[in-house]
């Protein structure tokens, strides 16, 4: 410990009494006040509470602003996380998105696939339809073919008159042939058609 | 009271803390704090085995994690007690509270772990209780939570 001299005490009085100016700090723990002296002991002890009295404010401040530096960082790590999730959901975004571009293609496709094979079964019913129709009219054709011949064949074997019936044999096998290449033209035709369409 | 107090930590606003919760509890007369475990090791090394121009301290608070150090706090002490002579109050002062590293710094001569918290003067006040225990190294390690 340290004792003041009588010089230093009054300076240090008169400083304190004039211009407010206290001892502080780790130095105000090693001053002894001279024996008996009471007003340098009141005066240490005044710059002991006002240094206390600092020191608790600061400790305050220090703590108040420790515990917001946790909580920036503990917010700073949650705004981290939260990038980090932000950045994954974007990133699954980002692959949805891929994924539907990938099945609206593959959708795509489908539906040219379909159109393609409905056009064909239409082609294929109308192919068939006119096979049909063909047949009939050939079956027609030769029916009416072979019983008017059938019929001129007996008028020319039972020995009557052919005249009519020939002639109408004739205009019919004329009528029957021409029918016959006009159904197989339009039949080209429609094929020839069709082709073309696809 | 402790002649001279030091204190090794990273964290520079909590010697603030520390130092101004020391004095507003008149715990030290003196006051050092370092911010690294290098450092602290240099000037050790600087006292061993005695330096008359340089007085060591009396007791030595070291953080468990020094960041930006070469090795943690319970190495320090490891050094001090073990390689520096061994002459001082040694002890942890951490926000840890992990068993294995009390287990670590009681291995390597620590003789309290204080928990580093914003209530630290309560914590300071049983410390100082004991004080005088420590310094005759008859007091057991004791964990102030």
């Amino acid at each position: 410990m340290i004792e003041v001299t009588e010089h230093t005490r009054d300076v240090l009085l008169e400083v304190a009494k004039k211009r407010k100016i206290y001892v502080e700090g780790s130095f105000l723990k090693i001053l002894k006040a001279p024996k008996g002296d009471k007003e340098f002991e009141d005066y240490l002890k005044l710059c002991k509470e006002k240094d206390v009295t600092t020191r608790k404010k600061r400790l305050e401040v220090t703590k108040q602003v420790q515990q917001q530096n946790k909580e920036l960082v503990t917010k700073q790590e949650e705004t981290d996380a939260l990038m980090e999730e932000l950045q994954e959901a974007l990133e699954a975004a980002k692959n949805a998105e891929w994924e539907a571009e990938k099945l609206r293609d593959e959708a795509e496709k489908g539906k040219e696939q379909a159109l393609e094979d409905l056009d064909l079964m239409q082609k294929r019913s109308q192919f068939e339809l006119i096979g049909t129709i063909v047949r009939v009219a050939l079956v027609i054709i030769i029916g009416v073919g072979i019983v008017t011949t059938i019929m001129y064949g007996l008028a020319i074997l039972s020995g009557q008159d052919t005249q009519i019936i020939g002639s109408t044999w004739s205009n019919m096998f004329g009528i029957l042939l021409t029918n016959a290449f006009s159904i197989v033209g339009t039949i080209m035709g429609v094929k020839y058609a069709s082709e073309k369409d696809s | 009271m402790i002649n001279t107090l030091m204190l090794i930590d990273d964290e520079n606003l909590f010697h603030l803390v520390f130092e101004d919760a020391c004095s507003i509890l008149d715990m030290a007369l003196s006051f050092e704090a370092l911010d690294s475990s290098d450092e602290a090791n240099k000037m050790f090394k600087k006292w061993f085995p005695d330096d008359p121009d340089h007085e060591r301290p009396e007791c030595v608070f070291v953080d468990l994690n020094i960041i930006g150090s070469s090795f943690d706090g319970i190495e320090m002490i490891r050094k001090i007690n073990y390689e520096y002579g061994d002459n001082c109050v040694i002890g942890i002062i951490s926000s840890s509270e992990d068993e294995k590293e009390i287990e670590r710094a009681k291995k390597v001569g620590a003789q309290f772990w204080i928990i580093k918290s914003d209530d630290i003067e309560p914590r300071l006040e049983e410390f100082m209780e004991d004080y005088d225990d420590y310094k005759v190294k008859k007091a057991p390690f004791k964990i102030y939570r």
